[in-house]
């Protein structure tokens, strides 16, 4: 039977490919979702990782830096650098909010930074400087070619004018570009004063991170201190969850299309081959061994369209890059083996209105003109 | 021709039951992620107009109401409501923060209101009548089931659920909305902020007009008289608000109806390519009876046609189906299927897909043979 399957799909192979190509592209569309998510939820943290301090002090009760919002009294930094076992810590301001620039709103994190602060700037530089003086902003360079800007021009946040200084790399997201403007610019537009967002707090050589984050919460009113791995993994695991009831949706979606996709295919190629399936249960071949061969047939399309599906998602993403540069898409090994599970079920899933087919087709029929 | 592809598409009824379900599939997926995309616009859309404003008071560069930080100046209500035609100028600020509950953290939208510009959709319970009293947005109570009179805690600071709104949601946030009595009391009692001058008192003002008095002349007057201000219609906030929206998840959308647009024409091509090499027999019959290539291009254009007329029906239904149980499931999310707009761009791109697809087997019933026609099966 098995060789009897592989002719079959051989003999139809334009159907058959149809059908994979179909049954790909609903795959992808689960993939491209999910990577979409994947992709933002990374960049989200990008300033985190990037900037990377032992630990995170920020107002009490917070722990994550997206969309939330943190006040901290700025002689609470004092504090912090007084005590034992911390090297240095540097503070920023910092709010969500829209940029203006080149006639178009870009929603971004904005992060005021002291003077000379390079150390929570930028890390990687396009052009230009990465430490904003008053009345400067560095802002992401994908984002100045979206808008058409250059260094030298002007952007806004609310009312408030910056001259663009500098143009950094792997800070733009759809959702969550890094803009980077002075301190003092942004109490202003913030109007506050002698309070900071969040501390990047290093630790002495031998202290221990987790250590270092409990004693500051115990020693200083007020405050929530969280080692730089567990602040990106609350802010990384709060984004990957506001996406994970619509990719559970588009999963079913997509799996409940490429099930009926591929019942179609089946469907068609037994049905074209009713004659011979009657031959064949004539010639004594158990309904076992047909439902066995449909069931592959079933599994050979969807495996196919997998397939398809993964090259397509990695092959095509420098060429989806290009088309649509802001979207930052990441496909995961988990991702990939969760889209094979379920490709496994609909393959099987998918094979059962052929399968009804085979089971009523008479064996008498085979000796009918 | 046409008798002929509807005697063909009653002929096998199975087959062509598989085939327009296979069809609706499609159209509901590319009606639901189009539904997805206008209803995270419509959200947007409505935190604006449900406000109740008729004009919209922001600071001097500030073009968004949502998600969005403005910040008016202490006199700027006063002098708004000396202004001719203005009735009363209502502020209302906003800030997002966290709230956390068993293990699940979001984002949510906190709306401050003093008397319009609260809730437009109340589901249950009441306005906020006291202080610690809010109104949530129904996905919040769905999520964390929350029931009217259950504690809402935020940075330490306990609320009570006095009552819960529809559509109050926008950019995958909830609102909760307090007043201003709330706000003092949240900001000065709990660990959100050092101090009041943390959030902006008043963000925007939402301008309540006289009968028979022209708003965009009103407009004109208050930015001309009140310092450090931008004035907006409500239609122009909401489509601003909409703007920023398409340019945040435009993109990844667009790509994403793309896929189904194309995966929609794969499975019309398939299925009309897979109905022609089913009958490739019959279309040697035709030919042996001195049918024309056009004709049978025709037939095989009209049956496709067939599917698509009938199947369009059962693809919206469908794809409302799955529209109703995401927003039950998830009511944060909004998936309006049925827009005029949405439906016919579909139906057309449906056409398109029909006209393509029959073009794939056309070379197949050019190089038939009609000698086929004396073949056995």
């Amino acid at each position: 039977m098995l060789r009897w399957t592989l002719k079959t799909l051989w003999l139809q192979r334009t159907g058959t490919l149809a059908s994979a190509g179909g049954v790909a592209g609903a795959f992808l569309m689960v993939l491209l979702l999910e990577a979409v998510f994947l992709g933002e939820s990374t960049q989200m943290v990008s300033y985190i990782e990037h900037t990377s301090p032992d630990v995170w002090v920020m107002q009490h009760g917070v722990s994550n830096m997206h969309m939330a919002t943190s006040f901290v009294w700025d002689w609470k930094e004092d504090e912090v650098a007084k005590m034992s076992g911390v090297e240095s810590v540097s503070s920023i301001l910092y709010v969500n909010t829209v940029v203006r620039a080149g006639e178009r709103d870009w929603f971004a994190y904005v992060v005021g930074l002291q003077s000379g602060d390079a150390r929570s700037g930028p890390w990687d530089m396009a052009a230009g400087s990465p430490v904003p003086e008053p009345g400067e902003i560095v802002l992401p360079e994908m984002f100045s070619r979206a808008v058409g800007i250059q260094i030298g021009d002007t952007a806004t946040i609310a009312d408030t004018r910056f001259s663009v200084v500098g143009l950094s790399k792997e800070t733009f997201s759809m959702t969550n570009s890094v803009a980077f403007v002075n301190f003092v610019d942004l109490e202003k537009v913030l109007s506050v004063g002698a309070t900071v967002s969040y501390m990047l707090v290093d630790a002495s050589p031998g202290e221990a991170a987790e250590a270092l984050a409990d004693r500051i919460e115990t020693e200083i009113d007020k405050v929530s201190a969280l080692t730089q791995q567990e602040f990106i993994t609350s802010d990384f695991e709060m984004a990957m969850k506001m996406g994970v009831e619509i990719i559970f949706f588009m999963t079913i979606i997509g799996s409940m299309l490429a099930v009926v996709i591929i019942a179609f295919t089946t469907f068609v190629q037994v049905s074209r081959r009713f004659h011979e399936l009657a031959v064949v249960k004539a010639l004594g071949v158990q309904n076992r061994a047909i439902y066995g061969s449909v069931v592959l047939q079933s599994v050979f399309v969807t495996s196919l369209g997998y397939v398809l599906a993964i090259s397509a998602a990695v092959g095509a993403m420098p060429l989806i890059a290009a088309l649509v540069p802001e979207v930052i898409f990441l496909v995961s090994p988990m991702a990939l083996a969760r889209m094979g599970a379920i490709a496994l079920a609909v393959s099987v899933l998918a094979a059962l209105v052929p399968a009804r087919l085979v089971a009523g087709v008479d064996p008498v029929s085979a000796f009918k003109a | 021709m046409f008798r002929l592809a509807l005697r063909q598409f009653q002929f096998d009824l199975l087959r062509s039951s598989l085939t327009m379900a296979a069809i609706a599939a499609v159209i509901a997926v590319i009606l639901v992620l189009r539904g997805f995309e206008t209803g995270l616009y419509e959200q947007s859309r409505a935190a604006v107009l449900d406000r109740g404003a008729d004009l919209f008071v922001a600071q001097t560069g500030v073009t968004n109401f949502v998600a969005v930080r403005s910040s008016l100046h202490q006199l700027a209500r006063r002098e708004v409501e000396a202004i001719e035609g203005v009735v009363e100028a209502h502020p209302v600020t906003s800030f997002s923060v966290i709230y956390q509950n068993g293990g699940q953290k979001v984002p949510v939208y906190i709306l401050v209101y003093d008397i319009r510009g609260g809730p437009a959709n109340l589901l249950a319970g009441h306005m906020p009548a006291t202080a610690r009293e809010v109104v949530v947005d129904r996905s919040l109570a769905h999520k964390f089931d929350l029931a009217l009179g259950d504690p809402l805690v935020i940075s330490a600071f306990e609320f009570r659920v006095s009552g819960v709104a529809a559509d109050s949601a926008a950019f995958f946030m909830p609102f909760v909305f307090i007043t201003y009595d709330g706000m003092l009391d949240f900001v000065m009692k709990s660990d959100i902020a050092p101090d009041l001058s943390a959030f902006p008192l008043v963000s925007h003002l939402l301008v309540e007009l006289e009968p028979d008095v022209k708003a965009d002349d009103v407009a004109v007057v208050i930015e001309s008289v009140v310092d450090n201000v931008d004035v907006y219609l409500p239609k122009q906030m909401a489509l601003q608000d909409v703007q920023m929206g398409q340019g945040l998840f435009g993109p990844v959308m667009g790509l994403l109806v793309s896929v189904a647009y194309v995966v929609g024409l794969l499975v019309v091509g398939l299925i009309v390519y897979a109905d022609v090499r089913g009958r490739m027999r019959m279309f040697g019959v035709l030919k042996a009876l001195g049918f024309r290539l056009s004709h049978l291009t025709s037939s095989v254009m009209i049956q496709t046609l067939m599917y698509l007329v009938a199947a369009f029906p059962l693809g919206t239904l469908l794809g409302w189906i799955v529209a109703t149980l995401i927003e039950f499931v998830a009511p944060l999310y909004r998936v309006p299927i049925v827009d005029a707009d949405g439906l016919a761009q579909t139906f057309f791109a449906g056409i398109f897909f029909a006209v393509l697809g029959g073009m794939v087997p056309l070379r197949l019933i050019a190089t038939i043979d009609p000698i086929v026609a004396f073949r056995g099966n």
